[in-house]
């Protein structure tokens, strides 16, 4: 109960402010009263992320425009360096201060593309095609190319004729489940430093 | 050599890079809020709506300004300090700490500059005359209400004068510690120095703490740090919303939070550089107002304004 009184206390309406020390020492809350009705609200979020290009790992806050809760489509128009990191302390480098073209890039990849061999010409594909090409190209190369044992005997159950780049950016638990699916398929090359 | 950093160790290096709190400078905190709530309530600004209200506080403001030349109390003893140490408590809360007799006198000396200053609506007067006759029991039994933010009991015509009084009270110990006294508290929405709710918070622009966002005490007007992106009300970090008045100032936001429907506003020094947390706060009325039609509740209220509970205004009507 004590809750209620509290919370209706702290909601500021015409109503309220009937009764709040503005009116009660004499002054008049009409102007600001009628002001509020010419004015709209305009609702903004900022989004805390990591930077994509390199391991250092920098964060990143994300300004946006736009309601996310009302389907209306949020547009992102500021990256700044988290000044709250304990990694970057609100600085990036020239890279991640330039991210919002990267956003904006009217040629960043959204979507699944394949060129095939000796073509000059980007097709776009499905992620079901490309995932399954991907399986299946790496599945001939491992039937051809995996070491069980060397000529000397010795157990070693590698693939060397693929390697593998994961994301820079990725959390603790993704750099952990991509490690576990490729060290099990044999790979030995592998990285997740884009070497900017 | 190789150097790997142990668990909680980047968490113990980032705390003592950030400067976690900014005590208040005695000196120049009331001036400031003064000169910025005459220039929020000036024809055109931000303010200009409750203009003759905004001015009135800006003399009271003065007030306290020139009652932290003279005035001063005794700090907490080592054995005090220690104690809230221990037990992880404000310094000198505002809920338990005795206060001594000679804040007594300051309520008059806000009221002098309130007879002093211009139009003065006649509600004003009486207010002050009231606060004058109150008899010392009266008057600390309204200062407890005040401290402990106890809406039924506190009297609303004279809360912004006895509020003023308490916070230059506050303001004159707060500002005689020492940043190394003063810990921080396992509830981070809470003043570290007094135990008080903040008035607002403050994205900070000078070299030190650039960027970084303070929460700013509505009694002692002490600054501790709380990342950004996070509901000063419940530590939530999701769902949280920037509203600003289109085509108004980009320096006041209201920061809202739908985990608990709570929002406080929120200062870009950035975008402006005499931005003050009580007085940018008390001058953007309008963007309470939109606040409330929205849904959102206040975190808590401006210590120069207060509201009579709902109940006790529904009382009053059916009285009359």
């Amino acid at each position: 109960m004590a809750d209620v009184t509290r919370r209706e206390f702290l909601k500021v309406t015409g109503a309220s402010l009937a009764g709040s020390s503005l009116v009660l020492l004499g002054f008049s809350p009409t102007a600001a009263l009628a002001e509020v009705r010419e004015f709209k609200l305009a609702r903004a979020t900022e989004t805390r992320n990591t930077c994509p290009y390199c391991a250092v790992a920098c964060g990143v806050l994300m300004y946006s425009l736009g309601d996310r809760s009302k389907n209306a489509r949020s547009s992102i128009f500021h990256i700044e360096g988290d000044p709250d990191h304990p990694v970057n302390r609100g600085t990036l480098c020239p890279k991640g201060a330039a991210l919002i073209d990267f956003i904006h890039s009217p040629s960043r990849l959204t979507r699944p593309e394949y060129r095939a061999p000796g073509s000059d010409k980007w097709q776009p594909i499905s992620w079901d095609e490309a995932l399954g090409r991907i399986a299946k190209l790496m599945k001939e190369d491992r039937d051809a190319n995996f070491v069980a044992r060397t000529p000397e005997g010795l157990s070693v159950n590698r693939w060397l004729t693929t390697g593998m780049l994961a994301a820079s950016a990725s959390s603790n638990e993704v750099g952990y489940l991509t490690h576990k699916v490729i060290r099990s398929l044999g790979i030995l090359s592998f990285d997740n430093q884009a070497r900017v | 050599m190789r150097r790997i950093l142990e668990p909680g160790q980047i968490e113990a290096f980032a705390e003592g890079a950030i400067p976690r709190l900014r005590l208040p400078d005695r000196t120049r905190l009331f001036a400031s809020r003064a000169q910025r709530l005459r220039q929020l309530g000036a024809p055109g600004a931000p303010g200009q709506a409750i203009g003759d209200y905004l001015r009135l506080m800006a003399a009271v403001a003065e007030a306290q300004q020139l009652a932290l030349g003279t005035f001063d109390a005794p700090l907490p003893t080592a054995t005090q300090l220690a104690r809230s140490h221990t037990h992880g408590m404000p310094l000198i809360h505002a809920g338990g700490w005795p206060r001594e007799r000679a804040w007594r006198d300051l309520p008059a000396q806000m009221c002098a500059a309130v007879a002093a200053a211009h139009d003065v609506p006649a509600g004003a007067r009486e207010a002050c005359e009231r606060l004058r006759t109150l008899a010392p029991q009266q008057l600390e039994a309204q200062a407890d209400a005040l401290l402990a933010a106890r809406a039924d009991a506190v009297e609303v015509a004279v809360a912004p004068f006895l509020m003023a009084a308490l916070q230059a009270y506050w303001v004159a110990l707060a500002s005689r510690l020492t940043p190394d006294q003063v810990a921080a508290l396992d509830v981070p929405g809470l003043c570290p120095v007094c135990g008080t709710l903040p008035v607002a918070s403050i994205v900070r622009a000078d070299e030190r703490s650039q960027g970084y966002r303070y929460l700013h005490c509505a009694l002692c007007a002490t600054e501790w740090h709380l990342v950004r992106i996070t509901c000063s009300q419940c530590q939530g970090t999701a769902n949280i919303a920037y509203h600003s008045i289109e085509g108004g100032a980009e320096a006041v936001r209201a920061e809202s939070c739908d985990g608990c429907h709570t929002y406080r506003k929120i200062l870009y020094q950035e975008k402006d550089p005499n931005v003050e947390p009580v007085a940018d706060d008390l001058a953007s009325l309008a963007l309470d107002l939109l606040m409330s039609e929205a849904g959102y509740h206040r975190g808590s209220g401006n210590p120069l304004l207060w509201q009579t509970p709902a109940e006790r205004r529904a009382e009053s009507v059916s009285a009359t």
